[in-house]
């Protein structure tokens, strides 16, 4: 009877974050506002040539939707630890490594997947072709949960500190560089009519790896931040 | 050493401009590093110090609040 | 008979007897990185002959890559001592690890501004993307990171713990980042730039580099001794063997 109990829990856990991230849509819709709106500012920034923002586009979409998932990712774990459950959570049964996966992949589905939905909007704000945006998304379906897994690694470890908005980005940005040159080496590569399926692989074994190996090591950093 | 050899030297061949400011940023940097822990051990001692001698003020303090030949609050 | 090395281990990670340890010791490697800075920077600044290719802006190779190659070493230190302060709670391996972490970025600090110093002549840039330069400057904000997150706990032995954490992750992150970028490199045929064009050194230019290196060690250990030390002092601050100390040097 041990693993139908699991299965319920983790479905119950992604439920309640699920639902508590629906009670408050508004937080949900922030991220792509902030995507959109730093998009927007390129082609004021460098000029409206089609040719330029077409070169620029990929690697601009990438950069502003890290950027707007970091923004996010503070939250990940804040109201959990403001009313204590995240400490029921340590005490549970269940494995923890188990329930925090369910939340990253919860906080995934609120924050980083209405901005892959968003993404063909950025796209077309900075002209770029048609064909690539298939691409651009899969990518991003790679690289958004890898940012994800890495992110609550080490929004995990800042979980007993006060101040920790600045700490995370300087922890988290150097972290992210293989994810954002693969991710727009392939959006560059199909872009000018190469193969970019190596890239995508390669982002691929990275999110597999990140998929078994994050949840553990969240769950250990969680550990060693809340033991007080 | 004559003048001349040493006027050569400090020109480092025309490349004094990125030579010598290198070697002094080395220094700076390490000098800083070294000097960094004994101001922060000076500090803490000096901290230490002065807790210590506040608690023996304290505790001499409660002894004299017990004793009746106290005068003034 | 021969248990008396992790017995003299254990009794070493007590810290009074650490304290102590390295107060003795701490003053001869100064000595050494003294003497052999000033050996090693003679011999390249002074005794080496100017590069066939490169003059002498090439003297600069004696602090840089010194400072490089510590750069790697105490995050190696680094990670190793968080590894086994994770493992055992160790709390002098804490100390090592966190104490390791500023002169690890002030020789990191150190390698990119003489490698862009070097550059500007060479190449004629201050900066190039090229993988050893930016792992180089992955590893600055790694090390920048681990003081950040070790300063925001207000418990100093649960900071150093995840420190200690983000050390490891950075471990396992420093070699992707190095090869994504040379993948990077290969795909945009940028600015590739190669420093060491000849792989022979003369022996007159090698072994000034050999001394500087083997006394930037004796610096890290002098320097990792006396912050030690402090941080010490620090954490056991409530302890009487540190009160002896505080009395004895206050009333100097």
């Amino acid at each position: 009877m041990k693993n139908p109990g699991l299965a319920n829990a983790c479905a119950a856990m992604l439920r309640r974050d699920l639902t508590l991230a629906w009670r408050r849509r508004g937080d949900i819709a922030m991220p792509v506002l902030y995507a959109l709106i730093v998009t927007m500012l390129f082609p004021f920034a460098l000029g409206p040539e089609d040719s330029l923002l077409q070169r620029i586009a990929g690697g601009v979409i990438l950069v502003t939707i890290l950027l707007s998932m970091l923004l996010a990712l503070d939250a990940l774990f804040s109201s959990d630890i403001e009313d204590g459950s995240l400490e029921q959570l340590v005490l549970a049964p269940q494995p923890l490594a188990l329930m925090l996966g369910m939340k990253i992949l919860a906080h995934w589905i609120t924050t980083a997947l209405p901005l892959i939905v968003a993404t063909p909007l950025l796209a077309a704000m900075l002209h770029l072709p048609a064909a690539v945006i298939p691409v651009l998304l899969l990518a991003l379906l790679l690289a958004t949960p890898l940012l994800s897994l890495l992110g609550a690694v080490l929004v995990a470890l800042t979980a007993g500190t006060r101040r920790s908005g600045m700490l995370l980005a300087l922890m988290l940005l150097p972290l992210c560089v293989p994810a954002v040159i693969f991710a727009a080496g392939a959006v560059a590569a199909a872009q000018q009519g190469l193969p970019w399926l190596a890239p995508i692989v390669w982002l691929a074994a990275a999110l597999v790896l990140a998929v078994a190996l994050a949840p553990l090591a969240c769950a250990a950093a969680l550990r060693i931040a809340l033991d007080a | 050493m004559s003048v001349q050899a040493l006027q050569s030297f400090f020109a480092m061949g025309g490349y004094a401009v990125y030579v010598w400011p290198a070697y002094a940023v080395f220094f700076i940097v390490l000098i800083a590093d070294t000097c960094s822990p004994i101001f922060r051990r000076r500090r803490l001692l000096r901290e230490l110090n002065a807790r210590v001698a506040r608690q023996s003020a304290r505790q001499g303090q409660a002894s004299d609040k017990t004793s009746p030949t106290q005068t003034t609050p | 008979m021969s248990n008396w090395i992790p017995l003299w281990l254990h009794k070493l990670s007590s810290p009074p007897t650490f304290y102590r340890f390295a107060g003795t010791l701490r003053p001869w490697m100064m000595a050494f990185a003294l003497l052999l800075g000033a050996i090693g920077l003679y011999g390249g600044l002074v005794l080496a002959p100017p590069d066939y290719q490169q003059g002498d802006a090439y003297r600069i190779i004696f602090i840089h890559v010194p400072s490089a190659w510590m750069s790697m070493f105490i995050y190696g230190v680094m990670g190793v001592s968080a590894f086994i302060a994770l493992v055992w709670r160790i709390k002098l391996a804490e100390v090592v690890a966190m104490e390791s972490a500023p002169i690890g970025a002030a020789f990191t600090f150190i390698t990119l501004v003489t490698g862009s110093l070097w550059g500007k002549p060479m190449w004629g840039t201050w900066w190039t993307w090229d993988a050893r330069l930016t792992s180089e400057l992955v590893l600055l904000f790694l090390y920048l990171g681990v003081i950040g997150l070790y300063h925001a706990f207000e418990d100093r032995r649960q900071g150093a713990r995840a420190a200690a954490f983000l050390a490891i992750i950075g471990i396992i992150n420093v070699p992707i980042v190095h090869y994504s970028v040379t993948w990077w490199n290969t795909l945009h045929q940028g600015s590739t730039v190669n420093i060491f064009g000849h792989s022979k050194i003369a022996w007159d230019m090698l072994w000034p580099l050999l001394t500087v290196t083997l006394a930037t060690k004796f610096y890290y250990a002098a320097s990792l001794f006396r912050r030690a030390r402090t941080d010490l002092l620090a954490l056991e601050s409530g302890k009487e063997w540190v009160r002896q100390i505080a009395a004895r040097e206050g009333k100097r």
